[in-house]
């Protein structure tokens, strides 16, 4: 049960570091990182993770006893919130409400989400090593035209259907007839708001002038 | 007068012969020996060298010692981990291990903290209170005196310092036991000779793990040494263990 966990680190840290070989802007960055140790302490799970960086990838070390003195920058932050950082989420949003906390040298952590989530690969040289060049590029250009041909039919599918839903049997309202629908109810909105208030000053005078003594 | 003797794999040797004998072994697999590594354990030793360099708890600026660092597996990970003001020292009694270790240490660009060293780990030729951390994995059983050897880690690690023993051990379970003995006897050599071409030295290295103590007598041998807050983890049911006891 020891290796379980061993094991965990060690296929991702394969995985990021056959990703990163295959990207041809992955060494520059590599270049600049290298040296540099990240400390990653997630919540929940309860797990300390140092990242260190070399010239030819990155190595995944799960250090427990690890101090910030060890790292260049540590991090601590839940699974959701490392998530959302490498969903994209503004790195100041996640800081300033509270959900990720960053000490140290704070590019490091951009420069990190940079490095894996800004990975362009390099698909046709690894096909090329096992196919030889031109057959790869053939694969690799079919792949392309496929991947085309189907965000193509994706779009158009999309827009026939929205076509047939909105206009042709206008089972829902589309895009136009909703904001005006939306504006109409933010009217009866206000207004109900402002006869309730007219209402209410009325029934303050009636009690008013029911408290009155009789003159 | 009867001469001193050793056991080497299930042979008994001249003490003097020992060293000797383990380093012909180790000639002849020197230049498969990942491959061979790979091979036997199913890749699982990169796991437990893993495990020990997270137990090692090594830090920016340390200096730690690898013996029979072999091909250099760990050093290069302790490398990256102690950075340019730290230290790592690579040392094997085995020549052309060493070689091998420090061709594959410069084709993955490691230099400027690197040192090589081939020394007997009987008799470290360093200072006491030298290290951080030292560290041995699949190298103790090889050794002629461990008692004396274990001595001497002690001695130049600093106060503070650990020490890690990787080795393999007893299988915790029976039927463990049996199955890794008919794998180690009748699989391993075979594997040796087809991809070593050299069956006998793999047979000896099933006989040594065999001849070596088991956790609780290696943990006793490393406190009589001098280390305290001795441990150790099971691995794979007891076919390895990791060993961790600290210099006060």
């Amino acid at each position: 049960m020891a290796l379980t966990p061993v094991l965990l680190l060690a296929c991702a840290e394969k995985t990021f570091n056959s990703l990163l070989a295959r990207d041809p802007a992955a060494p520059g960055r590599l270049r600049r990182l290298a040296g540099k140790r990240l400390l990653l302490r997630l919540e929940r799970p309860s797990l300390a993770l140092l990242v260190t960086f070399h010239t030819q990838g990155l190595g995944l070390l799960h250090a427990p006893q690890a101090e910030e003195a060890d790292a260049d920058a540590v991090v601590e932050a839940d699974c959701e919130a490392l998530g959302s950082l490498l969903a994209g989420e503004s790195l100041e949003h996640l800081m300033f409400s509270g959900r990720l906390s960053l000490r140290g040298q704070t590019h490091l952590l951009e420069a990190t989400r940079e490095l894996l989530m800004d990975l362009d690969l390099d698909w046709e040289a690894a096909l090329a090593e096992w196919f030889g060049d031109v057959p790869a590029h053939s694969l690799a250009e079919g792949l392309r035209r496929f991947a085309r041909f189907g965000l193509r039919s994706q779009h158009e599918l999309r827009t026939d259907l929205a076509e047939y839903v909105f206009e042709e049997a206008r089972l829902l309202p589309g895009q136009a007839q909703r904001e005006v629908l939306r504006d109409h109810l933010t009217e009866l909105e206000v207004a109900t708001d402002r006869l309730e208030a007219r209402l209410a000053r009325l029934q303050r005078k009636l009690d008013a002038r029911r408290r009155e003594p009789m003159t | 007068m009867t001469k001193r003797t050793t056991h080497f794999g299930y042979q008994e040797v001249p003490v003097e012969e020992k060293a000797a004998r383990v380093a012909d072994v180790f000639h002849s697999v020197a230049s498969r020996y990942d491959l061979m590594n790979d091979l036997m354990s199913l890749g699982i030793h990169r796991l437990w060298k893993r495990l020990t360099l997270e137990r090692a708890g090594v830090r920016r600026g340390q200096s730690v010692l690898d013996i029979a660092g072999g091909t250099g597996d760990l050093t290069l990970k302790f490398s990256r981990l102690v950075g340019p003001s730290g230290r790592v020292v690579l040392a094997d009694i085995n020549a052309s291990m060493l070689n091998v270790g420090r061709d594959k240490l410069l084709d993955h660009g490691v230099g400027g903290n690197v040192e090589y060293v081939q020394a007997n780990a009987e008799c470290l030729p360093f200072a006491d209170n030298t290290f951080d951390c030292i560290t041995i994995a699949f190298g103790l059983r090889n050794v002629t005196d461990k008692d004396a050897a274990l001595a001497s880690m002690a001695r130049v690690l600093k106060p503070g310092g650990r020490l890690l023993v990787l080795e393999f051990s007893k299988p915790t379970h029976q039927l463990l036991s049996k199955a890794y003995d008919e794998y180690s006897f009748r699989l391993l050599p075979r594997m040796g000779e087809l991809v070593a071409n050299d069956a006998d030295s793999y047979r000896y290295l099933a006989e040594s793990i065999r001849m070596h103590p088991d956790q609780e007598t290696l943990k006793g041998m490393m406190e009589r040494a001098g280390l305290e807050r001795v441990e150790y983890t099971n691995l794979t049911g007891g076919i390895v263990a990791l060993h961790r006891g600290i210099k006060l």
